[in-house]
């Protein structure tokens, strides 16, 4: 693809350029959702402040250890995620394989905690309508059910990737393009990761 | 220039009919502007889900000559979406040896314009004898309007989608347009959907005049415009001029 002398040179502007994961594009997406996630947090905060009974009221109602569950099997992906692509760009700086089946394995336990974190959501989801709590019972149950809706499809898009990425790892050779896909691909999983911190926090904590 | 011989080298036709669909995306946005903000009250939305039928043909009545004025620049707006769609379609054509995704963007792109032209129709239609109609039609096609415009997620989003994937599968240097723009495309995709919820609701954020279902889609559409037109004014500009 490149001559000796490029690879060279581009090798030595690439130490002095700080090195950022996955493309442009990638960060356009996480700013751009971040910033409607942002709109959705101040909603939830402006509905705390108008209704702050009803808000703590229902609050106290919600399991909070499936909500810490929830965000340790978050983490625990996320933990997973960066290990495995650290394995990946070692597996592209050597240009061996061997690193990339074990990056296999670990997105294989990531998808795993995504898969756990729906299966908990669901079982949240149906004790609370199971008690007759529905969106239409209160601001605060509308605010809860949707947004947290609205990062669940995040969190199946999310797992759809790692499937991707999982795929893209189990490749006989990686080059610079496949750890490309694999950097993006990890970015998204740490925004849901991140975002469900945010929205623990303000239905569950606050 | 990778993309198919037929248009590798300057193509003074293909750059001007570029052109012309490129700033049909900025028309579209202006006439939107025009027709729905300032004249035609859909967005901000003149009404709510919940007013009462006769608020809505009160409302109506009292604004029907701006939301006459405003439906004719609505049509327009709506109806350019077809030259936006076949812009975007013609330039990821060039980079394909056989046509599949610029197919699919042409399915799309019509079927979203005939929804969008229906919903300038339906705008229009309120305003044709607001008094005379009973006013629960005048609700309903208000409803319908929005339901037109928000509702139709797959469609939009689907749209989205088969013109970010084409980029994404793309080598290196053969993509019809930039790759930010395919995440572009997938972040738009991804916003339309809470439209979906004004099915769900008749007041608040998640009804068809709340930030959630209504600004965030309609935001993110006329912006996914914008990127989209340059993006083709860009692609002309590639294919010579």
């Amino acid at each position: 693809m490149t001559s000796p002398d490029t690879a060279v040179s581009s090798a030595a502007s690439e130490r002095t350029k700080p090195h950022v994961p996955g493309e442009l594009g990638i960060w356009c997406f996480v700013a751009g959702d971040l910033a409607v996630f942002t709109v959705f947090f101040v909603l939830i905060a402006l509905g705390n402040g108008d209704q702050a009974q009803v808000f703590a009221q229902s609050r106290a109602s919600l399991e909070l250890w499936i909500g810490v569950l929830n965000t340790l099997l978050l983490l625990s992906g996320s933990w997973l995620v960066a290990t495995a692509v650290e394995r990946c760009r070692e597996s592209v700086q050597s240009g061996s394989g061997p690193d990339a089946r074990r990056a296999a394995l670990q997105f294989a336990l990531a998808i795993l905690t995504g898969v756990l974190f729906v299966a908990n959501k669901s079982l949240e989801w149906g004790i609370k309508i199971a008690h007759g709590i529905t969106p239409a019972t209160n601001d605060f149950f509308m605010y809860f059910f949707v947004f947290t809706g609205i990062h669940l499809f995040h969190v199946l898009i999310g797992l759809g990737v790692l499937i991707a990425l999982r795929r893209v790892s189990r490749r006989e050779r990686l080059d610079s393009k496949a750890l490309r896909t694999i950097e993006s691909g990890a970015t998204f999983w740490h925004l849901v990761d991140l975002l469900w911190i945010v929205l623990f926090a303000l239905f569950y904590l606050i | 220039m990778n993309g198919s011989d037929t248009h590798s080298g300057k193509d003074h036709l293909f750059y001007r009919s570029m052109r012309f669909c490129g700033w049909s995306g900025v028309a579209a946005v202006t006439f939107f502007i025009i027709g729905g903000m300032i004249l035609g009250g859909m967005l901000p939305p003149l009404l709510s889900p919940d007013d009462t039928a006769a608020e809505f043909a009160r409302r109506v009545s009292e604004h029907v000559v701006a939301i006459r004025i405003g439906s004719v620049f609505l049509i327009f707006s709506f109806a350019l979406f077809g030259a936006l769609a076949a812009g975007i379609a013609a330039q990821t054509r060039r980079f394909e040896k056989a046509p599949a995704f610029s197919y699919l963007q042409l399915m799309f792109g019509a079927c979203g314009t005939a929804v969008a032209v229906l919903v300038a129709f339906s705008w229009a239609l309120m305003s044709f004898r607001p008094d005379e109609y009973d006013p629960t039609v005048v609700q309903v096609l208000i409803d319908f309007a929005y339901f037109l415009a928000l509702f139709s997620v797959p469609v939009f989003s689907g749209w989205c989608l088969v013109i970010a994937l084409p980029i994404l599968f793309a080598n290196e240097g053969e993509e019809p347009f930039p790759r930010w723009v395919a995440f572009f495309n997938l972040w738009a995709a991804v916003l339309y959907a809470p439209g979906l919820m004004i099915l769900f609701f008749k007041s608040g954020i998640f009804s068809w005049s709340g930030i959630v279902a209504l600004w965030i889609p309609f935001t993110a559409f006329f912006l996914w415009i914008l990127v989209m037109s340059w993006g083709i004014l860009k692609g002309a500009e590639s294919a010579g001029g």
